[in-house]
């Protein structure tokens, strides 16, 4: 309950923060680049995700964790 | 203007385009916003030193449509053979342990923490996801997942909705997912705490067949999973991008592994009994996720955290650091670094007491158990002509089980019962 | 050739992976985007790209007077010689008049006299429009390569594809000097690519382009090709609840009807795009099947 008390929180004050951050569409250069999208090099994140949720007990976060395999 | 003079507009106004700036009049496709099928390949060995090795190769299409309708699709197939670690702890003599079909015997000599080296497994993975605008400032995505091994099989359906803010500069999503996953390992399941047979106690074939069968389940269980995300993504300024979401997992039905046992010790520490392992059917779990990237001037900085906590009591720790070195305006390096931490379940027992009762729930998985584990890497990359990439990748994982404070008995207190797993990973990508 | 200025104004930038050079020019900021971590080369084109798109400028600008423009503006009666740049324009702006039936004519600039769109309610007097109409008709001028001969009161204006054209003259000449290098010119929103760029990447850049909530900015992703936007959504009239684009027909001398605020083409090349986004706004509510039916990508903002 706690945690999510928490991030209530946190998602409002990032909410109300928005207006003074943020770019203009023409400084997104940077940004624009394929190693600056967060779902860069997706087949490394995949393949890292498949091995750590077959060795340790906490799985997902960026994606959905759910969807598994017998993986030993 | 006359119909059939409109659609000659466009071939004389080339022409006249072409006279203009005197460039040859080559018939040109004219440019659309669809980009061509970009595809992503990679071949993953992972190697742990006298366990599990696997290869996984994994083949990826996508296709912008145009005005951001895009389809991904990926197929994976990987092969796994060796050894795992079967829960059972290691003794000062020589064990025997029953294969989990029922057929035959291995033995683990003294000292030596219990493998079952059976595992041959091929699992063939599909994925599909289809992502498109709704309406203004909004995005739809939904995909499919299918994962089939010889025993087991998990289908999950999934979708997505986002919307941008403020110029792009936020978003806001939230998606579910439902999975079904099937078990239906051979020689059956075990009954929870069942004790393994061996066949040195029965007189005959017959009589030991039937007695393992008395420890197995007929027929297939399975399990649901429904995971809840909710996203939020803010552009910074203009080197920096954040992400912070928050995961809840619900999983309901077969969480045991069939493979797992646990050892029964007397106050020496000495293995009177092997049990198979039992989990809870049902488990719920948190995540929370945050991400920043952050553009360096040749190079990206990308750090990650996840806390995860459940109703089994392990909650988790991860950092996740990747930086990237553009080395020239065609290569770059990318060291990454990676540490993992996370508590025991409250079921969790490295070995069970012969004087104790049996507990509702046991498992003796040091995937479940108390640990800390770390990567380091190195990942090497070239950008090839029209957008073709090549990169080399090797990792090197280790994990560090710990005791969470179980007194060691007897003998127990000289031999490895935490033994460290050390692997290696290399992967060559190819993307065009 | 017209007066070049001394010092080129340029501003050059490292952008993470490629040069930006910056100026003015043609009332707009202009910018060039360079694939290359060479510092010398990204100024040496952005000089290039400067001096060439001041040259065009200067040239064709009704603004100035000495220029080609006003010296072929003022030759009504006696005519005024032609070099070959200034030809092959005309027989572009001669082949679009043909294309578009009329409807696009480059010396239809003569109506600004009378319709000032500055988004007030005074419409001109119909007697006024009426008088400019003798003055409009691209049909009553006479060219060849070396001459041009107009009627007395006409008047050329080669805004309506000067800055499209520009851009591709200077796309052209930053191509023949780095052939293999891929470079992005942008002339406030008329875009031209020399080539694909390296790693299959796009060139990302915002343009202005108002949509129809009036909001401005978009970021767009262009591999090749050229792009050109026509239209102003902040020029126009308004009375008694109908709103006057800017957009005129020279035939009658008044504002198509239902025109978009802006067209937005991709096409091969920056000033056939920019044609065709012109075309397109003066085919008023038929804008989209005329795209369509071009089979060229467009975007319209109504």
């Amino acid at each position: 309950m706690k945690l999510r008390r928490l991030l209530v929180i946190v998602l409002t004050l990032s909410l109300s923060a928005c207006a003074s951050v943020g770019v203009k569409p023409w400084e997104r250069d940077l940004l624009a680049k394929d190693e600056m999208s967060l779902n860069a090099d997706p087949l490394d994140l995949a393949l890292d995700d498949h091995i750590y949720f077959s060795k340790e007990a906490a799985s997902g976060g960026r994606a959905f964790a759910g969807g598994g395999c017998g993986c030993n | 203007m006359q119909l059939n003079q409109r659609n000659n507009i466009i071939g004389a106004l080339t022409a006249a385009t072409c006279s203009l700036l005197g460039t040859p009049a080559i018939a040109q496709e004219s440019p659309s916003t669809a980009e061509p099928w970009q595809f992503d390949t990679a071949i993953l060995y992972y190697g742990e030193s006298e366990r599990v090795t696997a290869v996984e190769g994994v083949f990826s299409a996508s296709k912008d449509f145009g005005n951001e309708h895009i389809f991904s699709g990926k197929i994976t197939i990987d092969g796994l053979t060796g050894a795992s670690a079967t829960g059972a702890v290691a003794q000062p003599s020589a064990q025997t342990f029953t294969r989990p079909s029922g057929k035959g015997e291995y033995q683990i000599a003294a000292g030596e923490t219990p493998l079952d080296d059976t595992f041959r497994d091929t699992r063939i993975q599909l994925n599909g996801q289809w992502t498109q605008p709704l309406w203004q400032d909004y995005r739809v995505s939904s995909g499919v997942h299918l994962s089939k091994e010889y025993d087991y099989l998990s289908m999950a359906v999934n979708a997505n909705l986002a919307r941008d803010f403020n110029q792009r500069n936020t978003t806001v999503s939230a998606g579910l997912s439902y999975a079904f996953d099937s078990i239906d390992p051979e020689g059956g399941r075990p009954v929870a705490f069942a004790s393994m047979p061996l066949r040195s106690d029965y007189a005959t074939d017959q009589a030991f067949d039937d007695a393992f069968d008395a420890t197995r389940l007929s027929g297939s269980d399975d399990k649901n999973t429904l995971d809840l995300m909710l996203g939020l993504t803010q552009v910074i300024n203009r080197r920096t991008i954040m992400q912070l979401n928050y995961g809840l997992s619900v999983v309901d039905g077969y969480m045991t592994d069939p493979f797992k046992m646990l050892s029964v010790v007397n106050p020496q520490g000495l293995t009177q009994d092997l049990l198979y392992e039992n989990r809870p059917d049902s488990r719920t779990r948190h995540n929370v996720f945050w991400q920043t990237k952050y553009a360096l001037d040749s190079g990206v900085a990308d750090l990650s955290y996840r806390f995860t906590t459940d109703d089994w009591d392990i909650d988790s720790h991860t950092l996740d650091s990747r930086l990237r070195f553009n080395l020239t305006q065609d290569s770059y390096i990318q060291p990454h670094f990676r540490y993992y931490q996370q508590s025991a379940a409250d079921f969790y027992r490295p070995y069970l007491m012969a004087a104790e009762g049996l507990p509702q729930f046991a498992s003796a998985d040091y995937r479940v158990g108390e640990m800390t584990a770390f990567t380091l890497g190195l990942k090497y990359g070239m950008l090839l002509d029209d957008g073709k990439e090549l990169s080399f990748r090797i990792e090197y994982y280790q994990q560090n089980p710990k005791n969470p404070g179980f007194a060691e008995p007897g003998v127990l207190q000289d031999l490895d019962l935490y033994p460290s797993v050390k692997a290696v990973m290399a992967q060559v990508s190819y993307r065009f | 050739m017209s007066q070049t200025p001394d010092l080129p104004e340029i501003e050059l930038s490292w952008q993470g992976d490629h040069y930006c050079g910056r100026f003015s020019a043609m009332a707009s900021p202009c910018e060039l985007l360079i694939d290359s971590n060479d510092r010398k080369l990204a100024e040496h084109l952005t000089t290039l790209a400067f001096y060439e798109a001041k040259r065009i400028e200067h040239k064709y600008s009704r603004y100035l007077t000495g220029n080609t423009c006003h010296r072929i503006n003022h030759s009504a009666g006696k005519g005024a010689a032609l070099d070959e740049e200034t030809y092959k324009l005309l027989c572009f702006a001669d082949s679009c008049f043909s294309l578009s039936d009329g409807l696009f004519d480059i010396t239809s600039g003569v109506l600004r006299r009378a319709w000032k769109f500055d988004g007030s309610d005074r419409l001109p007097a119909p007697q006024q429009v009426k008088s400019l109409l003798p003055l409009i008709g691209w049909q009553k001028i006479e060219f060849d390569a070396n001459r041009i001969l107009m009627p007395e009161g006409f008047e050329l204006d080669f805004g309506g594809i000067g800055k499209e054209y520009a851009v591709d003259a200077v796309a052209k000449k930053c191509a023949e000097l780095v052939p293999h290098c891929s470079m992005l010119v942008n002339f406030g929103g008329d875009i031209q690519v020399t080539r694909a760029r390296r790693n299959k990447q796009c060139w990302h850049i915002g343009i202005e382009n108002p949509d129809s909530d009036g909001r401005a900015n978009r970021l767009l992703r262009i591999a090749h090709g050229g792009l050109a936007t026509s239209g102003d959504a902040r020029r126009f009239l308004y009375k008694d609840g109908v709103r006057y684009s800017h957009i005129l027909n020279p035939k009658t001398g008044y504002p198509v009807s239902h025109a978009p605020r802006s067209v937005t083409v991709a096409s091969e090349h920056c000033v056939q795009a920019g044609i065709l986004a012109t075309l397109a706004l003066l085919q008023g509510k038929n804008a989209e099947s005329f795209l369509t039916q071009q089979g060229v990508t467009h975007w319209i903002y109504r």
